[in-house]
């Protein structure tokens, strides 16, 4: 039977008066890989944020590895990498600094010369951190939550700023991840990328769970939310989610033209 | 114990690569000691003293390097560091932010340390000044001026919402105690009021309880200044957690 690694029960959490998550639930297995879904503000990144440990949430329960993250963080990190929605590093630190510093922070860290050269940052080692283009840096920030050779990756947009021959790499990276045993749980807003790699799909809007699943009960759904003429078999993912997603106005240029 | 190495080693490096920080530290006290040096030499500061115009701006210099560190460049770091979400980043590994901030200070210290080392060097060479206190009295005198300067700095970045306004506060009163304390300008050419003020700002003691020290003056003559300085730590750290535990570093 395959290992649960992350079980959230009835997960809720406030900013003060906002109602950032509310009564979440959701389970990742080794060698799973669970997207997170949702519009900007839908408490994707809050969510993910209490299983990391960097929120305490207000209510619920939150396991990793069977521990509660919140208060055995130190040992949860061994086996757990991260990489932030806005990860930012040290002034003035150099690749192969911020790499070596972070190697030193595990017993047995990944061997981050060969990441570097496979992530295609090899002609970047000595350069600045902060002198690195935004594709750059995401590499960069997707090598350091492998550092430690995780059984747990929690990746907050894994390929935003990254262009498409790079997301075609990294998907191929995860499927060998996948493969590994290690369980994935990521929010992305893209939808083909969701489509290539998740096996469940958690769906949040304003807070709220919609929907936990597979691709295809996440189908099932859309298909009994939406009017039949509206209805497309087969259709892609980005598609399914258009149909049920809150619809915004969009710039309609009035004032502007 | 080899991690909190490699943390120092890179906070060190990073420290040199900070131009302004390792400037203030490290040179702009030896060219203030060039410059007064210049001017005065090191002759008595009044007719049949024993104590030279040097021998009372080295230690009150040496205020000067703690002050830049512990006001300036940690809070500074420190404050930076928050806003821009670098100790989030930290805190989702095994290590944790407390490290990263406990090597930065360390590193701090330790600059403030090498500056006034570079301090006494050049004034030995140079002017030829007299340490005349005990290694106890003077290391009592650095260490609570150490600890002044930087929970001062600490209580600044708790009670800035962000790094500007802890920048501004850090900036404010470093040169507000810089001029005014004695540690730049000798506190005997200010009029009576601005005396009168230099008394409430800590920078104040920490220069006297130095410039005494140094000067061979043993401890039991700077009780005050120990009770203030000493007081003003405890308050500071203490407030300053205080204010730290509302934060939000996520």
């Amino acid at each position: 039977m395959e290992q649960t690694v992350v079980q959230v029960e009835h997960l809720s959490l406030a900013y003060k008066n906002l109602r950032a998550v509310w009564d979440v639930s959701f389970s990742v297995k080794a060698g799973e890989i669970v997207a997170v879904i949702g519009q900007n503000g839908s408490g994707k990144t809050s969510a993910i944020e209490c299983v990391e440990g960097l929120r305490k949430p207000d209510d619920g329960k939150v396991q990793v590895f069977g521990k509660n993250p919140w208060t055995n963080r130190g040992e949860i990190y061994k086996k757990m990498g991260i990489q932030l929605q806005e990860a930012e590093y040290p002034p003035k630190i150099r690749v192969v600094e911020l790499c070596e510093l972070f190697a030193s922070f595990y017993e047995n860290p990944a061997d981050w010369n060969l990441l570097l050269t496979q992530m295609g940052l090899d002609d970047k080692r000595k350069g600045m951190v902060h002198k690195l283009s935004g594709g750059e840096r995401q590499r960069l920030s997707i090598l350091l939550a492998l550092m430690g050779r995780p059984k747990l990756l929690v990746l907050d947009e894994l390929t935003t700023g990254l262009d498409p021959e790079v997301r075609q790499n990294m998907w191929e990276s995860f499927e060998k991840i996948r493969k590994g045993g290690i369980a994935v749980l990521m929010v992305s807003h893209y939808l083909d990328e969701v489509e290539a790699l998740a096996d469940k799909i958690l769906y949040l809007e304003k807070g709220k769970q919609l929907f936990f699943g597979t691709q295809q009960e996440f189908r099932e759904y859309v298909k009994g939310r939406v009017p039949k003429e509206e209805w497309e078999e087969n259709c892609s993912l980005e598609k399914l989610y258009l149909m049920i997603a809150p619809k915004t106005t969009g710039l309609t240029m009035e004032g502007i033209l | 114990m080899k991690r909190f190495a490699v943390i120092c080693k890179m906070e060190f490096r990073m420290f040199a690569r900070d131009f302004f920080g390792f400037f203030f530290a490290l040179v702009f006290p030896v060219l203030m000691l060039l410059l007064f040096g210049g001017i005065y030499g090191n002759e008595p500061v009044s007719e049949g003293a024993n104590v030279g115009m040097m021998d009372v701006c080295v230690p009150a210099y040496a205020v000067m390097v703690i002050g830049v560190t512990g006001l300036m460049s940690l809070p500074l770091t420190l404050a930076n560091c928050k806003e821009k979400k670098i100790y989030k980043r930290f805190d989702a590994t095994p290590v944790g932010k407390k490290s990263i901030i406990l090597a930065q200070v360390l590193v701090n210290v330790s600059v403030a340390m090498m500056g006034i080392l570079v301090l006494l060097v050049a004034g030995k060479i140079l002017y030829h000044i007299q340490i005349r206190g005990t290694l106890i009295s003077v290391g009592v005198a650095v260490v609570l001026s150490v600890t002044t300067m930087f929970s001062m700095g600490f209580l600044f970045t708790a009670i800035g919402q962000d790094l500007k306004s802890a920048s501004f506060l850090c900036y404010l009163f470093y040169f507000v105690m810089l001029f005014l304390s004695g540690a730049t300008i000798p506190d005997m050419l200010f009029p009576d009021t601005m005396k009168t003020i230099a008394k409430f700002l800590p920078m104040t003691h920490a220069v006297d309880f130095m410039q005494g020290v140094f000067a061979g003056d043993g401890l039991r003559g700077y009780g005050m200044q120990m009770l203030v300085l000493g007081g003003l730590t405890v308050i500071f750290v203490g407030v300053g957690a205080v204010l730290y535990r509302g934060k939000d570093w996520a």
